[in-house]
């Protein structure tokens, strides 16, 4: 009889999404656009980051932080780097094999940073390829608002780690403000401890390729991750979210919220939405959506959420993706007012994105953002 | 005004068949059918899926990969499910060299 039952166990379904992990690039094909992971991705622009460019760029990387919050820059083979994130694709293996320095962020336990802490990383050149580290350690109940500013041009690709401790808030913004012909690969995990919340927003509104991969695992029960996107496309610009959210322990929440607009010949957004909740994951509450507003013709949107529930006692597990146009009923309600058509089309786009820019902390990077995307609505006006 | 760049000997497209050339930075598909010789856009606007492995028939070139079909002439689609015309150039044969306007 108890064979029997672990037989039933171990010959159940077992997750297909997120299989491979690796730090060895070797382990690692190099993609030729015709795998699932890669097949929206335009190899051909990425210069070499997925096959073999070697890294003998550099970026400026700088951290302004209070001095409660310990900064130290790490040589490779530190001990506590990887310890959260294990490359799932070859870049990502790549750019762990290949960076030189690492930087680690570590709020104590229980402490409360006063103002938030910024990681600017600023590139100059985008000829040869660079790779980044970063690691940031919240210790168990501490809470802190981290950024990751990325500017400038460059190729470069990276993996940042967010190691959340028991009871601990980690709120982090990674701004995508890349200059046109960057082209940026970041994998950004984090293990969110037992009763830890962790909030991740992407804003990806610059750059000539981005493609981001922010995953999250729990290594305790009772974790939240709220994990949000913004961004914005224009003409020839390729922006890929790839999300992974991996529920291994009882009683998590997740919700992934992406937001975003389109304009432009070939202006192309990719949003997938990985969700597993695993045979150990009862009692899981989680929820992931993806709306796109297509503002001209020629754009390009794929929306892939994907949902493995391995357990049948959850709170919720649901998806939802919608890619359209504005609503005529929206702008006729304001133009019936006497706005003009332009002003109305700006207004009803920035309720579109107020909703995940409120959450933005601090103030003053949400109101940057803000005005970066009005930017992109004057060139709207301006293209028909 | 547009200046003809050369792409490659006739000789290296087959009768009926495709050639892949990169010209200034631009990946291009050189076609031949029925004597005639046409240049496009090397990617499929349906993915990114190289026309040089496609196949080509009765004025048209088809991605292997999900069929998209693109008349040769105009770049149009003719099948699904590309839905966006292959960008077209102009091709001139002087002897025995294809030589591609950009």
């Amino acid at each position: 009889m108890s064979s029997l039952s672990r037989a039933v166990e171990t010959a159940g379904p077992v997750s297909k999404l997120h299989a491979k992990e690796s730090f060895d690039p070797d382990d690692f094909a190099v993609p030729t656009g015709r795998e699932e992971e890669w097949r929206f991705t335009p190899l051909r622009r990425l210069r070499g980051l997925h096959s073999d460019a070697g890294f003998d760029g550099k970026v400026e990387v700088e951290v302004s932080a209070e001095r409660e919050i310990t900064v130290v820059l790490a040589q490779h083979g530190d001990p506590r780097l990887g310890t959260a994130l294990v490359p799932s694709d070859r870049v990502s293996a790549r750019a762990f094999a290949s960076f030189s320095e690492a930087t680690i962020l570590t709020i104590p336990d229980g402490i409360a940073a006063s103002r938030p802490a910024v990681v600017s990383v600023r590139g100059h050149d985008a000829d040869r390829a660079a790779a980044g580290h970063v690691l940031v350690e919240a210790g168990a109940n501490s809470s802190a608002v981290v950024v990751l500013d990325y500017s400038g041009t460059a190729t470069y690709a990276d993996n940042v780690e967010f190691v959340v401790g028991e009871g601990a808030s980690l709120k982090v913004v990674s701004f995508q403000e890349w200059d046109s012909d960057a082209v940026h690969l970041s994998h950004q995990h984090a293990v969110v401890g037992k009763d830890a919340s962790f909030s991740h927003t992407a804003v990806s509104l610059g750059g000539s390729v981005v493609r981001m991969v922010p995953s999250v695992r729990y290594s305790g029960s009772g974790g939240n991750a709220e994990l949000r996107g913004v961004y914005f496309a224009d003409a020839g610009q390729h922006l890929e979210h790839r999300l992974l959210v991996d529920h291994g322990q009882p009683d998590c929440r997740s919700r992934v919220t992406y937001k975003g607009a389109l304009q432009g010949n070939d202006a192309h957004m990719v949003w997938i939405g990985d969700v597993i909740i695993r045979v150990e994951a009862t009692g899981t509450d989680s929820y992931e959506s993806n709306r796109n507003l297509v503002l001209t013709d020629g754009t390009r949107v794929d929306s892939v959420p994907n949902l493995e529930i391995l357990t049948g006692e959850v709170v919720r597990a649901g998806h939802a993706s919608t890619s359209g146009r504005l609503e005529d009923q929206h702008l006729f309600y304001l133009m019936a007012r006497g706005i003009p058509v332009d002003a109305a089309r700006r207004l009803v786009i920035r309720g579109f994105f107020a909703e995940l820019i409120a959450e933005i902390q601090p103030r003053e990077l949400a109101d940057r953002i803000m005005t970066a995307i009005e930017a992109e609505l004057e060139n709207l006006g301006k293209t028909p | 005004m547009t200046e003809f760049v050369r792409a490659c000997a006739l000789a290296e497209v087959p009768e009926q068949g495709t050639f892949g050339v990169e010209l200034n930075g631009v990946p291009l598909v050189i076609v031949r059918s029925e004597g005639e010789v046409y240049a496009l856009a090397e990617f499929c606007t349906h993915e990114e899926v190289s026309l040089v492995d496609g196949e080509v028939y009765d004025h048209t070139l088809e991605c292997w990969l999900h069929g998209s079909c693109f008349d040769l002439r105009s770049g149009k689609p003719t099948g699904p499910p590309a839905s966006r015309p292959l960008a077209t150039y102009q091709v001139r044969v002087d002897d025995g060299d294809v030589y591609v306007a950009l």
